[in-house]
């Protein structure tokens, strides 16, 4: 019997009662997995003990002055001219500015500080829209959004794996009211292991993970908001083992690129609707393309 | 290479920014767990001030393959938040002989919360507001609340199997992080 998918393991450390009897009677019988399932119950158990998120606070600007100011001193920073210049006092940046004229560019530098405030105030804003999200359960509406195609592409082995020859998929773009959605299917013989589709990006080492596919192969996804696809503009499948990394598995079975005129994101025009295949009912309540639920 | 590596790569280094982008990244992160650890604020912000100067007079002494560099920091906090509670004992020592039975008892009042709890308690935070939206959204809703997968994917209108497979991630690469920062056994 093979190990269940590892999200089984992920939801029954949560606390919900999904799988199948088959892995069921695996978990019970398997140490690696009820190893695996403990230690992800840890984590959730950690998580709950607190009641709700913890919030990190930032310590006072004043902290960065000092230690900058004991960094600059003769016994770090030598070289960069005022504490070689003879026993200068040590000078103290504001933190805004102390990377202007180092190794990290400006524009780094603002990447980096914008990552930060983004994340940390991320948290806050996240739980408010939670509970929003939980309390508006009973109002949601039930009729699918519609959807309409940008792009429909062939997914294609690569040249330098052979051993993928026969594999072959297609990926459907779709604007619907959620964001774009992208359906992947994947003609793959069922091997140890799960497919992963990634969107990698142009420098050919950026890459974000949208999710794997079911055991049928195929899967359907919210591209994240906010995703550049100009960038991230081709599509990847991967063949993942079951060693609990969240690391591409450098073992690619398909890729494709999506077309220029997909890449603009909201635009209404120049959209490839093609001609006698409408777009698919792709209301996001229909369902999941056919991936495989465990049931209760 | 993500962002922790790189600050990591360029602590290692040496590299002149590279306390600047340590202490954005990771000043929080320590702030935090002396604060919740000690109580006050002046001893976290000198706590704070402590780790980052030693970690960067000391850096010598960290190695990336055997950790990251947070959780190196998170070691040094440890220990500085250890020392400011020995410092605080042997002080309230004192307090007692010179006081007597009332300096006792105030001592013995306060309690210090139990640190590795503080400490996972954080990294998790931490980890959290770190996981891409909507991600972290998921992962608030599958601890704090009490919906099931089928339940956040119908409130976001997320895919149920979008959801199910950003709470695998998340969960694993909270637990990977978790342990590599040795906050769990």
């Amino acid at each position: 019997v093979p190990h269940p998918e590892p999200a089984v393991l992920a939801l029954r450390a949560l606390g919900e009662a999904v799988g199948s009897a088959d892995d069921e009677r695996h978990i019970a019988a398997c140490a690696q997995c009820r190893s695996e399932l403990a230690r992800l119950a840890e984590v959730a158990a950690l998580a709950r003990r607190s009641g709700t998120a913890e919030t990190l606070s930032s310590p006072p600007p004043r902290v960065w002055e000092r230690i900058a100011a004991a960094a600059a001193g003769p016994a770090s920073l030598a070289g960069t001219g005022a504490a070689a210049a003879g026993g200068a006092s040590p000078r103290v940046r504001p933190a805004g500015q102390a990377s202007r004229g180092h190794g990290l560019g400006g524009q780094a530098a603002r990447w980096l500080s914008g990552r930060l405030s983004a994340a940390l105030s991320g948290l806050a804003i996240g739980l408010a829209a939670g509970a929003a999200a939980a309390t508006g359960i009973a109002q949601l509406t039930s009729g699918p959004p519609p959807a309409r195609v940008l792009a429909r592409i062939a997914l294609r082995p690569l040249p330098r794996f052979p051993q993928w020859r026969h594999v072959a998929g297609t990926a459907v773009m779709q604007a619907a009211a959620a964001g774009r959605i992208l359906d992947v299917r994947l003609r793959a013989p069922r091997l140890p292991g799960f497919y992963e589709v990634w969107l990698l990006g142009r420098n050919g080492v950026s890459m974000i993970s949208l999710g794997d596919l079911s055991t049928a192969r195929t899967g359907r996804f919210v591209i994240p908001p906010g995703t550049d696809l100009k960038f991230y503009s081709r599509v990847d499948v991967s063949l993942q083992p079951f060693n609990g990394s969240t690391l591409h598995s450098k073992v690619s079975v398909v890729r494709g690129a999506l077309p220029p005129a997909a890449l603009g994101g909201r635009r209404t025009s120049a959209v490839a609707r093609q001609p006698g295949r409408g777009p698919p009912s792709a209301g996001l309540s229909a369902g999941n393309a056919g991936r495989a639920e465990g049931g209760g | 290479v993500d962002l922790e590596t790189e600050i990591a790569a360029a602590f290692t280094a040496g590299r002149p920014d590279a306390l600047q982008m340590a202490y954005q990244r990771y000043a929080p992160l320590v702030y935090t767990i002396a604060l919740r650890s000690l109580g006050s604020g002046q001893d976290a912000e000198d706590v704070t001030q402590q780790v980052f100067i030693a970690a960067w007079h000391q850096r010598a002494g960290f190695d990336g393959r055997r950790g990251s560099l947070g959780g190196w920091l998170v070691a040094i906090t440890r220990n500085k938040v250890t020392d400011v509670l020995r410092q605080r004992q042997r002080d309230s020592r004192v307090v007692a002989r010179v006081a007597g039975d009332a300096g006792r008892e105030a001592a013995r009042q306060a309690p210090d919360p139990d640190p590795d709890q503080v400490v996972t308690r954080i990294l998790l935070a931490d980890e959290l507001t770190r996981l891409p939206e909507p991600q972290r959204l998921v992962m608030a809703l599958a601890f704090y609340s009490d919906l099931t997968h089928e339940q956040i994917a119908r409130a976001l209108r997320i895919p149920v199997g979008t959801v199910k497979s950003q709470i695998r991630r998340s969960l694993f690469r909270l637990r990977s992080r978790l342990e590599a920062d040795g906050a769990t056994p």
